[in-house]
């Protein structure tokens, strides 16, 4: 077994030309482990399928065993993400992308990555950090095997009260006319490349250009919030959520402390890594100390969602650079965390959908977003620009 | 120095909802312990919950029976709270957005005065666990029963606008028949189904200002209730008399030894709104709908009483305390028995005839229609009120009509002439001393002789008619 593997499914092979689907341990497989990397989930299985996974197996898409993952997905490091895909061992992998971690490992390993807008894909069963900005993640070899996935997950689920009222997604082909589709740049997205990352980007830019799509620049004027929201709301959610993790069900627990209370403490003080540990602290201190700045956060949310639905008139899709390297890997402090995945973090804010290309240039790719229901046809389009390559 | 009390209220109504506030365990935490719990309610990672509706429409009919207003939009937050009765380290409740505010409760002070102590608000949220503490053998353990962990509960809480334990206590009472009037709960502190902490400060009488009030817990009556009261504000007194100053803490009441005494807080923190629960939309229509199913409340069901039945006031408030004793009133009016009659055997027989049993009226075996004809056959002076008595008490053991039972038991009351004025002789003739009594005006002879008379008669005897004879008897022998 792959180094990368914590269990291979052999339950149910696939037939031949089937696709596997290696799952992130952060999603319910029942009675498999899902600990989420994380010692705080030691030894916990749940009792049944999440509902992505119960969808999965209905539409007879094999399940290809668990691989690992960062803890609690926040962040690549001490992950193996995008790894059983780019090895074969796969045809897709899922896990949930906070930060825009599916998109970054799909970049680092040369593939497909895709994020569901938010509420699109039922959240039975998903054990992340921050439940309003995380969103499914998907990466493969094609973008067909992206789309087929989705459109077996995604939906209403009535269980899943979280889900906005948005009816059955709609898949049906709209067919792309490359001349017709205006593809909005966003221009304040750009701002904080390198040299070097602009004129790559500038590149993707004019391949599209060339295929003829209508590229133009548009303004997201408070683009540079969307980190600083991000880094408050997520970990206050975070803080608060991850309460649940006592040590006395599942989880590490620590040898010392006198009472339960001292249990608990030293518990979650040693289950917890360093970065997962920092995030937490720091929602703690917005939650109980800086309560204001978390309120200005929550408002300034609510204005970059309303800046966000003004683009939808102005584009069908939305371009946002993507630059990456195996620095993304590596371990790091909180501060680190967000300058490498401030690219990203618009769409976890936002809960747009989002596509990922395959890099044609080093350490760069594009990131297509569209409007939260917008997934089918955003792969749709992946598919023609898949089709095209094929061609080429 | 003169001090007056200052007290607000937190009361915790449990629903009568039939599952869990989140998921679709059974909402009965006295079942077998941890019997009634799922991945939702234990709070498994990747569980998300869901709202039932039901405890939505009570908690809105529970508001609209203390006259809250219901607001459009309401949702719930997180209030960390970590302890073990709390499976996922914060409590799911409504702080922001609460799903009512305002709302009143009438009430008669000391002094005769009307009185309308306000609500502040009225929100859902979740119940905790159940802590047994036990010993096994020198050791002390504590047991979590999840039963009740996510169980539905509505939080009242008031201004602090009450001055002395009696206006608590009268303001429970009066809450409490509504609350049971509009049928979401049964609202019973000694059942743990209403929960009340107090908030209590004092101030120099005819002040205005607000001082650091102390909280007060673990009051299981609403007795209770007025005895921590009493004890809070005379221990705050003697306090400040001492020149010490009140700190704002929690403290218990211990009903043994009738005082507080100090508890280590729990931790609670501020609340963040919840991701993943949907907001409570109510828009008007629904109001009126929820609005249109609340029954007659207490008060104005005492007063159509009075008007409609000619029973007195305190008879009506009587009746009218809870639903089930003015239900079954109206259905004996109904069935014909006269209103202060049915009043005289609710009060007087059927209530302590069901304490007896140790049951409660919704488990009265002897219903409304049977009671009636029962009434009926007294009215008719078929049977008199002893042997009516006798087989009321037989009707709680059976489900024979009344007439079976007095068949049976040979009660139907004696009013032949003949027969009762040959008995009517016959004590009057082995009692010389009792009738010499009555002739020279002793009144108590009379009740001695009716005494001995039902006596021989076996209890059948229709006493009216005893009497009258009486009467003649000795009238013919004067002449």
């Amino acid at each position: 077994m792959e180094p990368f593997f914590i269990y291979r499914d052999e339950d149910s092979p696939p037939s031949a030309g089937e696709a596997r689907v290696a799952v992130q341990p952060s999603i319910a497989v029942a009675q498999r482990p899902c600990e989420a990397g994380s010692q705080a989930l030691e030894g916990y299985r749940p009792p049944e399928d999440a509902e992505l996974i119960r969808r999965l197996r209905e539409a007879k898409i094999a399940l290809g065993g668990s691989v690992r993952m960062s803890e609690f997905g926040l962040g690549l490091a001490g992950g193996a993400a995008g790894q059983a895909v780019s090895t074969g061992a796969a045809e897709a992998e899922i896990m949930l992308d906070l930060s825009g971690e599916s998109r970054a490992a799909a970049a680092l390993a040369g593939l497909w990555g895709f994020k569901a807008g938010y509420g699109t894909v039922s959240r039975r069963g998903l054990t992340g950090l921050a439940p309003s900005m995380e969103g499914l993640g998907i990466i493969a070899r094609s973008p067909v095997l992206i789309r087929k996935i989705l459109a077996s997950v995604s939906g209403p689920d009535g269980e899943d009260y979280s889900q906005p009222d948005d009816g059955e997604p709609d898949f049906s082909p709209r067919g792309i006319e490359p001349g017709k589709v205006r593809i909005a740049v966003i221009t304040e997205a750009g701002e904080a490349l390198t040299v070097e990352e602009k004129e790559a980007y500038g590149a993707l830019q004019e391949d599209l250009s060339r295929r003829g799509f209508v590229l133009d620049r548009r303004s997201l004027k408070d683009f540079h919030l969307f980190p600083l929201v991000h880094r408050i709301v997520a970990s206050v959610e975070a803080s608060s959520s991850t309460g649940r993790y006592d040590s006395v069900r599942y989880g590490t627990r620590s040898a010392g402390g006198e009472g339960w209370q001292d249990m608990y403490l030293q518990s979650r003080g040693e289950a917890f890594g360093t970065l997962v540990k920092s995030f937490l602290l720091q929602g703690a201190y917005f939650q109980f100390q800086a309560y204001e700045a978390y309120k200005d956060a929550c408002r300034i949310r609510s204005r970059l969602l309303q800046q966000v639905l003004a683009l939808e008139s102005q584009g069908d899709f939305f371009l946002f650079p993507l630059p990456f390297d195996d620095v993304l890997f590596q371990g790091g402090d909180l501060e680190e965390h967000y300058r490498r995945f401030a690219p990203s973090l618009f769409a976890n804010v936002s809960g747009l959908p989002v596509l990922t290309l395959p890099p044609i240039e080093k350490g760069m790719t594009c990131q297509i977003a569209a409007p939260r229901l917008g997934g089918p046809g955003l792969l749709e389009l992946g598919e023609y620009l898949y089709d095209q390559e094929q061609g080429d | 120095m003169d001090f007056e009390g200052v007290i607000g209220l937190e009361i915790h109504i449990e629903l009568n909802t039939a599952t869990k506030l989140f998921c679709n365990c059974p909402n009965n935490p006295g079942d077998p312990p941890n019997q009634n719990t799922c991945p939702i309610c234990l709070w498994f990672p990747g569980a998300v919950p869901g709202l039932s509706r039901q405890a939505v429409d009570k908690a809105a009919l529970l508001a609209l029976a203390l006259e809250g207003e219901l607001q459009p939009r309401s949702s719930f937050d997180q209030k960390i709270y970590y302890y073990p009765d709390q499976p996922k380290g914060y409590q799911l409740t409504q702080s922001h957005q609460p799903l009512a505010r305002g709302g009143s409760v009438e009430i008669i002070d000391e002094e005769g005065r009307v009185k309308k102590p306000r609500i502040h608000h009225i929100h859902m949220e979740e119940d905790m666990a159940r802590l047994i503490h036990e010993t096994e053998g020198r050791k002390t353990v504590s047991l979590v029963d999840f039963n009740r962990a996510g169980t539905p509960l509505v939080e009242i809480v008031t201004e602090p606008d009450f001055r002395s334990p009696f206006e608590v206590m009268e303001f429970l009472k009066v809450l409490r028949a509504r609350v049971r009037y509009s049928g979401t709960s049964e609202c019973s502190m000694e059942a743990g189904s209403m929960r009340v902490d107090a908030n209590i400060s004092i101030r120099p009488r005819g002040s205005e200002e607000l001082n650091t009030k102390v909280e007060v817990k673990n009051m299981n009556s609403i007795r209770h209730l007025g005895d921590a009261v009493a004890y809070e504000i005379s221990r705050q007194s003697a306090a400040v008399r001492k020149g010490e100053a009140i700190e704002a803490h929690t403290r218990l009441w211990d009903p043994d030894k009738k005082t507080t005494l100090p508890m280590r807080a729990k931790f609670e923190g501020p609340t963040i709104p919840d991701p993943g629960l949907p907001v409570i939309e109510l828009d008007p229509q629904r109001i009126e709908e929820l609005r249109s199913q609340l029954p007659e409340m207490p008060a104005d069901r005492a007063q159509r009483f009075v008007e409609a039945y000619q029973v007195s006031t305190e008879e009506a408030a009587f009746l009218s305390s809870d639903p089930e004793t003015a239900g079954y009133f109206e259905a004996l009016v109904e069935g014909g028995v006269p209103p202060r009659t049915g009043f005289h055997w609710i009060s007087t027989q059927l209530l302590p005839g069901l304490r007896e049993r140790d049951l409660e009226l919704p488990e009265n075996p002897v219903s409304a229609q049977r009671l009636a004809e029962l009434l009926a056959m007294l009215g008719r002076e078929e049977i008199n009120a002893g042997g009516a008595r006798r087989v009321l008490a037989a009707m709680f053991d059976s489900d024979e009509s009344p007439q079976v039972i007095v068949a049976r038991e040979g009660l139907a009351q004696v009013s032949d002439l003949d027969q009762l004025g040959e008995l009517v002789d016959q004590v009057l003739r082995d009692n010389p001393a009792a009738v010499e009594d009555l002739r020279s005006g002793k009144g108590k002879a009379m009740g001695f002789l009716m005494g001995q008379l039902m006596q021989a008669s076996g209890g059948r005897a229709n006493p009216k008619v005893l009497n009258k004879l009486v009467g003649e008897k000795l009238e013919k022998d004067k002449t």
